[in-house]
C-alpha cells in the first residue's frame, strides 16, 4: 500500500489528501443542508400524506396558490416584517449605542461587557420563559411598571392580542440580539487609533462632530453588516416567537404549525421555500454590498 | 416604540465624544451603565428570584420586586419527582452536546487545515460556500429534514441530533479554526515535514497542541449552540425519556398551570452551565476575535 | 518504520565526522504560474562542503534550497542525494534538515523538545537520543536552557536551538535558509564563525542560503552566485573575487562594489587597455583596493600593500570624498569622465577633499568584459 501511495506525485498526493480531509465536512454539509435544501423545493409542489409509507403526491403550484391566496399567508407576512425590520433596525441602534457607551476605559469594563453579553449567549428557552412570567398579567411585574411608564393601561394582557403580542416579542427580540450588533460595533471601534480623537480635540471639534466624521465613517460598513444579517436571521426566527407567545404567527411559525400541527407538510415546505428564497436574496445583497471577507 | 427611541438617542447625544470627563458626562456615563446593564440583567434576575420565592410570595397580587419569603422547594420538587425528570433532561443535553462538539471539532479541524494549507480546485469556492451557508436558518430546513429522518427510522433518536447538531455549527467552527490556522506560520509545519513528521502527523503533533486554546472556544461555542437548540429537538424527538433540557421546560409549562416557581428554577439550571463557559469565552467573544459567532 | 527514511549515519557521537553524501541537481527548473523562479540549474556539492547560495532577492536562491529539501515541487529536473534519486520524495523521507530564517521553532515544547522532535522518526531512541541531545545542546551552550520554552529565549539562543534541531540527527544534507539575517551586526559575525567551525567539525554537507556577500566570502567552500534563476558561477572565494565569470559576479561581490568605466574614459586617462582576442573591451573593470595614490616619488603609496608589478602610468584625479567606512578609507575620484571609488587602508597623507591628486592602477588587476561576459 505505502509504495502505490508513493508512486503518486507528490503533488496529487497533497491534492487528495486535501479532498479527503474536507470530506466529512462536505458529505455533512450536503447530507443535512444541501439536500434537505433541494428536497424541500420539491416537497413545496408536493402533498405529503399522513401515513410515512406513502409517497408524496405531486400537486404542482397549488400549495403556493393557497398561500397566496389566503388571508392568513398575509397576515402572517406582515407580522413578519414588521418583526423583522423593527427588531433589526432597534437592535442595532441600541447595539450602537452601548458600544459608544462602553468605548472608553473605566473600572469594572471588562465585567460589564461580559454582562452585557448574557442576553445573547443564555439559553432563549429559560430567557422566553422569564419574560413570559415578567409579562404577565396576574404575575409579572412588567405592566405595572409600563402603565406607570404611561405606555399601556395595567390590565392589559401584553402577550394577548396581536399587536401587543408583536411589540413585546419585538422588545424580547431586541434584548436578546442587541449584544450580536454590540460586539460588531465594540471590535471595530477598539481599531480605531486613539490618535485620530486625539488629533480632531486639537482641531477644535465637539464631541458631536468627532462622533460625525470620525466615529460615523469607520462604522458604515459594520452598520451594513448588522443590520443585513439581523435581517436574515430575524425573518427566519422561530423560537423568539414560539417560546414567548402562541398569539403571534409568523412566516416560520406558521410555516411550523403547518407541518407539524395540521401535517399538511407540503404547504409547511412551500412557506419554507419562500422563507429560503428570501434568505436567498439577502445574501446576494450582503454580497454585493460587504463581500465575503468582511465578516 | 418611540419612548425607547428617545432613550437612546438620549444617550447617544450625551455620550458621544470621548475622552472628556466632567462630572456631568461622568453621572450621565454612569446613570446609562447602570440602566444598560439593567435592562440586560433583569430578566436574570427575575429568573433567579422565582426560583426561589415561596409560591405565596409569587402568586400574591401585591408583589414588589423583592418578594417576601424564599425556598428551596421548586428544586426540590424538580429533582425528586417523576413529573420532572430533570436529571434525565440535564443528561440528555450534556450528552447530546458533548458528542455533537467533538464531532464538530475532529471534523472542523480537518476541513479547515485543508482548505487553509492545502491547495486544489475548488478550495475557494468551498470557503465561500461556508459562510453563505452559515447564514441559513433552521426552520428551511426543519421540516425536509424531519421527512428525510422519517425515511431513515432516525425520528426520536439520540443520533438525529448528533448529525442535525453537528452540522449546525459546522460552519462556525470551521470558520474560527480556518481564521486562526490562517495565522500559524507555516514553516512550523515545514519543519516538521523535514523532521520527517507527514501531514496529519503534523496536524496532530504540532497543529493541534499550538491552537489549544482556539479548539477549546471552537468547542465551547459548538457545545452552547447544542446546549441551547429548541426547534430540532422539538420536532425530532418524541419520548420523554430522550428530551434535552429545553424540551423538558417547555413540557412542565405545558402540562401544569402555575409552576413558574418550577420552571424558573429549570430554567436556573439550564443556564448556568452556560454562564460558567461563557467566563472563558467572553475573552474571545469581547475581543471581537469571533464577533458575528455568537448566533444560534 | 526503519525503512522510511535515509538511516543517519552510524556513529551515535557527534563529534567523530559523519560520512555525508553529494548533491547533485541537474537541470533544476521551477515554476510559478508565469512566473519562472528557477530555471535549469545544475549545481554539484561535494560531501562535507559548505556551499554558499549568494544572491540579490529573487534571484531564486531559497525556492533552489527548498526545492532541494524537498518543500517545493520541482517543475523540472533532477535532484539525486549520492546515487538516490530524490526529485520525486517527500521531504519527510529525505534525509535533510533545513534551519529557517524564522527558525520555526514549535513554540509548544521545550529545547529540550525541539531537539528531540526529529530522533523519534529515526532508529535513535531513548538514552541514546538523550545523550544526543544532550551533546547538541551542549555544543551549542544551550544546556541550561533545555527545559525553557522558546517564547523566553533570546534571538540569538532561538537561533542556536534551530542550528541544533537540524544537526541532531547528523543528516545527509544541511539546508541554512539566511539564518543569521535576524540577528544583529555584532552577532551575526560571532556566529557566522561559529557555524563554520561547527559544520567543519561535523563535516555535513551544507547549502547555506544569503545574500550578504561578506557573509558568503568568510564561511563558504564555495560559492555558486545566482541571479534570476540563473547561476552566474560556482568557484571558490577566491575565483569568484578575482576571476569573475561576468559582469553581475564582479559587481555583486566586494563591497565597495568593482568600478566599471568606459574604455575611452581608460584610454583618455592614459591608462594602458588590455587587449583581449575579440577585439576592444566593452567595458573595463578594477576593484577599489587596486588604485593606489602615489607618494613623492611617484611610486604607488598604499601602506603595506607596494607591491605592483605593473602599475600604470600616474593619473591626474580630483578627490570628492574621502569617507572612513570601519578599518578603511573609501574615496571618491573623478577625472577624465571616470567616476572611481578607491580603498585604502592608510589615510592617504597629502591629500585632501577638493585636491587633484595622482593615482595608480594596478595593470594586472584590469578585468575586462564584453557585452555580457569577461574576456581577458
Amino acid at each position: 500500500m505505502r509504495e502505490r501511495i508513493e508512486r503518486i506525485d507528490p503533488r496529487r498526493r497533497e491534492v487528495l489528501l486535501g479532498y479527503l480531509l474536507v470530506l466529512p465536512s462536505l458529505l455533512l454539509i450536503g447530507g443535512v443542508i444541501l439536500y434537505p435544501l433541494i428536497y424541500n423545493v420539491y416537497l413545496g409542489f408536493t402533498e405529503v400524506p399522513l401515513n410515512p409509507d406513502q409517497s408524496p403526491v405531486w400537486i404542482g403550484l397549488e400549495n403556493y396558490e393557497t398561500l397566496v391566496n389566503s388571508d392568513r399567508f398575509w397576515e402572517a407576512t406582515y407580522n413578519t416584517v414588521v418583526f423583522t425590520v423593527a427588531s433589526a433596525l432597534l437592535a442595532t441602534a441600541l447595539g450602537l449605542a452601548v458600544a459608544l457607551l462602553f468605548d472608553r476605559a473605566f473600572r469594572g469594563r471588562r465585567l460589564a461587557r461580559g454582562l452585557v453579553l448574557l442576553p445573547h449567549v443564555t439559553p432563549i428557552i429559560a430567557v422566553a420563559f422569564a419574560w413570559q412570567f415578567m409579562l404577565d398579567p396576574l404575575w409579572g411585574n412588567l405592566p405595572d411598571f409600563l402603565a406607570w411608564l404611561g405606555i399601556y393601561e395595567s390590565d392589559v394582557g401584553l402577550l394577548q392580542s396581536r399587536d401587543h403580542a408583536l411589540q413585546m416579542a419585538i422588545l424580547f427580540d431586541v434584548w436578546r440580539n442587541f449584544p450580536f450588533a454590540f460586539l460588531l460595533f465594540i471590535a471595530r471601534l477598539q481599531a480605531i487609533p486613539q490618535s485620530m480623537y486625539e488629533a480632531a480635540t486639537i482641531d477644535g471639534a465637539g464631541r458631536f462632530a468627532q462622533f460625525k466624521d470620525i466615529i460615523l465613517p469607520e462604522l458604515k460598513g459594520t452598520i451594513l453588516i448588522a443590520i443585513l444579517l439581523r435581517f436574515v436571521w430575524e425573518f427566519n426566527a422561530f423560537e423568539p416567537v414560539w417560546l414567548l407567545t402562541r398569539n403571534l404567527e409568523t412566516l416560520p411559525i406558521y410555516a411550523y404549525k403547518s407541518a407539524f400541527s395540521t401535517y399538511n407538510q407540503g404547504l409547511g415546505a412551500a412557506i419554507a421555500v419562500m422563507l429560503f428564497l428570501f434568505q436567498l436574496v439577502m445574501v446576494a445583497v450582503y454580497m454585493r454590498f460587504v463581500g465575503e471577507d468582511e465578516l | 416604540m418611540t419612548v425607547r427611541e428617545n432613550v437612546a438617542n438620549g444617550f447617544r447625544i450625551v455620550l458621544d465624544g470621548h475622552r472628556r470627563s466632567s462630572l456631568l458626562s461622568r453621572i450621565g456615563f454612569y446613570v446609562a451603565t447602570a440602566l444598560t446593564l439593567l435592562f440586560s440583567l433583569y430578566p436574570f434576575y427575575v429568573m433567579f428570584i422565582t426560583s426561589i420565592s415561596t409560591n405565596e410570595s409569587l402568586y400574591s397580587r401585591d408583589r414588589g420586586v423583592i418578594p417576601k419569603s424564599f425556598t428551596l422547594e421548586h428544586y426540590e420538587v424538580i429533582f425528586g419527582s417523576g413529573s420532572f425528570p430533570v436529571q434525565t433532561y440535564f443528561w440528555n443535553s450534556l450528552s447530546v452536546a458533548l458528542v455533537t462538539s467533538v464531532i464538530a471539532l475532529v471534523v472542523s479541524i480537518l476541513g479547515a487545515y485543508s482548505f487553509t494549507r492545502l491547495d486544489y480546485p475548488g478550495g475557494t469556492l468551498i470557503r465561500r460556500g461556508i459562510i453563505v451557508v452559515y447564514m441559513l436558518a433552521a426552520i428551511t430546513l426543519v421540516i425536509p429534514l424531519f421527512q428525510l429522518l422519517v425515511r431513515f427510522d432516525l425520528v426520536d433518536t439520540k443520533t438525529s441530533l448528533y448529525i442535525t447538531y453537528t452540522v449546525k455549527t459546522l460552519p462556525l467552527t470551521l470558520y474560527i479554526l480556518w481564521n486562526y490556522f490562517r495565522s500559524i506560520p507555516v514553516e512550523i509545519e515545514e519543519a516538521a515535514f523535514i523532521d520527517g513528521y507527514s501531514r496529519l502527523e503534523t496536524i496532530a503533533r504540532v497543529i493541534v497542541p499550538v491552537s489549544l486554546p482556539v479548539l477549546v472556544a471552537a468547542f465551547l461555542f459548538s457545545f452552547k449552540i447544542a446546549w441551547n437548540e429548541y426547534l430540532f429537538a422539538s420536532v425530532f424527538l418524541q419520548s420523554e425519556a430522550l428530551y434535552t433540557l429545553p424540551i423538558g421546560i417547555e413540557t412542565l409549562d405545558s402540562a401544569f398551570q402555575n409552576v413558574w416557581g418550577e420552571i424558573m428554577a429549570a430554567s436556573i439550571i439550564t443556564t448556568l452551565p452556560i454562564i460558567v463557559m461563557f467566563l472563558y469565552l467572553e475573552k474571545y467573544m469581547v475581543e471581537g476575535l469571533t464577533a458575528g459567532a455568537v448566533e444560534g | 518504520m526503519a525503512e522510511q527514511r535515509r538511516k543517519p549515519s552510524e556513529s551515535s557521537s557527534l563529534s567523530e565526522s559523519s560520512a555525508s553524501g553529494a548533491v547533485h541537481v541537474d537541470g533544476l527548473t521551477k515554476q510559478y504560474d508565469d512566473v519562472v523562479a528557477v530555471s535549469d540549474l545544475d549545481l554539484h556539492v561535494e560531501p562535507g562542503e559548505l556551499l554558499v547560495l549568494l544572491g540579490p532577492s529573487g534571484c531564486g536562491k531559497t525556492t533552489t534550497l527548498r526545492s532541494i529539501a524537498g518543500l517545493e515541487h520541482v517543475t523540472d529536473g533532477t535532484i539525486h542525494f549520492d546515487d538516490e534519486d530524490v526529485t520525486r520524495q517527500a521531504p519527510q523521507r529525505r534525509d535533510v534538515a533545513m534551519v529557517f530564517q524564522s527558525y520555526a521553532l514549535y513554540p509548544h515544547k521545550t529545547v529540550r523538545g525541539n531537539l528531540q522532535f526529529p530522533l523519534r522518526k529515526t532508529d535513535i531512541s531513548g538514552t541514546e537520543a538523550t545523550e544526543r541531545v544532550e551533546e547538541i545542546a551542549e555544543l551549542l551552550e544551550m544546556e541550561t536552557h533545555l527545559d525553557t520554552r522558546p517564547a523566553q529565549l533570546s534571538g540569538g539562543q532561538r537561533q542556536r536551538v534551530a542550528v541544533g534541531r537540524a544537526l541532531v540527527r547528523q543528516p545527509h544534507l544541511l539546508c541554512m535558509d539566511e539564518p543569521l539575517s535576524n540577528l544583529d551586526a555584532k552577532l551575526r559575525v560571532e556566529t557566522r564563525s561559529e557555524l563554520r567551525q561547527l559544520q567543519q567539525r561535523l563535516g555535513i554537507t551544507t547549502i547555506y542560503v544569503t545574500h550578504d556577500q561578506e557573509e558568503a566570502m568568510s564561511i563558504a567552500d564555495r560559492i555558486a552566485v545566482m541571479n534570476d534563476g540563473r547561476i552566474e558561477q560556482v568557484g571558490t572565494p577566491e575565483d569568484v573575487y578575482e576571476r569573475p565569470a561576468n559582469e553581475f559576479v564582479a559587481s555583486f561581490v566586494g563591497d565597495p562594489p568593482m568600478n566599471f568605466c568606459d574604455p575611452d574614459d581608460v584610454q583618455a586617462a592614459g591608462i594602458e587597455t588590455p587587449q583581449s582576442a575579440a577585439g576592444s573591451p566593452d567595458t573595463i573593470g578594477i576593484r577599489p583596493e587596486y588604485i593606489y595614490p602615489t607618494d613623492s616619488r611617484g611610486e604607488p603609496a598604499a601602506g603595506d600593500r607596494v607591491e605592483v608589478d605593473r602599475p600604470s602610468d600616474p593619473v591626474v584625479l580630483t578627490v570628492e570624498l574621502i569617507e572612513p567606512v570601519g578599518r578603511a578609507y573609501e574615496i571618491q575620484l573623478t577625472g577624465h569622465g571616470l567616476d572611481l571609488v578607491a580603498r585604502l587602508r592608510t589615510r592617504p597623507d597629502d591629500v585632501t577633499e577638493g585636491d587633484s591628486s595622482e593615482f595608480v592602477f594596478d595593470l594586472d588587476r584590469l578585468t575586462t568584459f564584453n557585452d555580457a561576459g569577461e574576456v581577458v
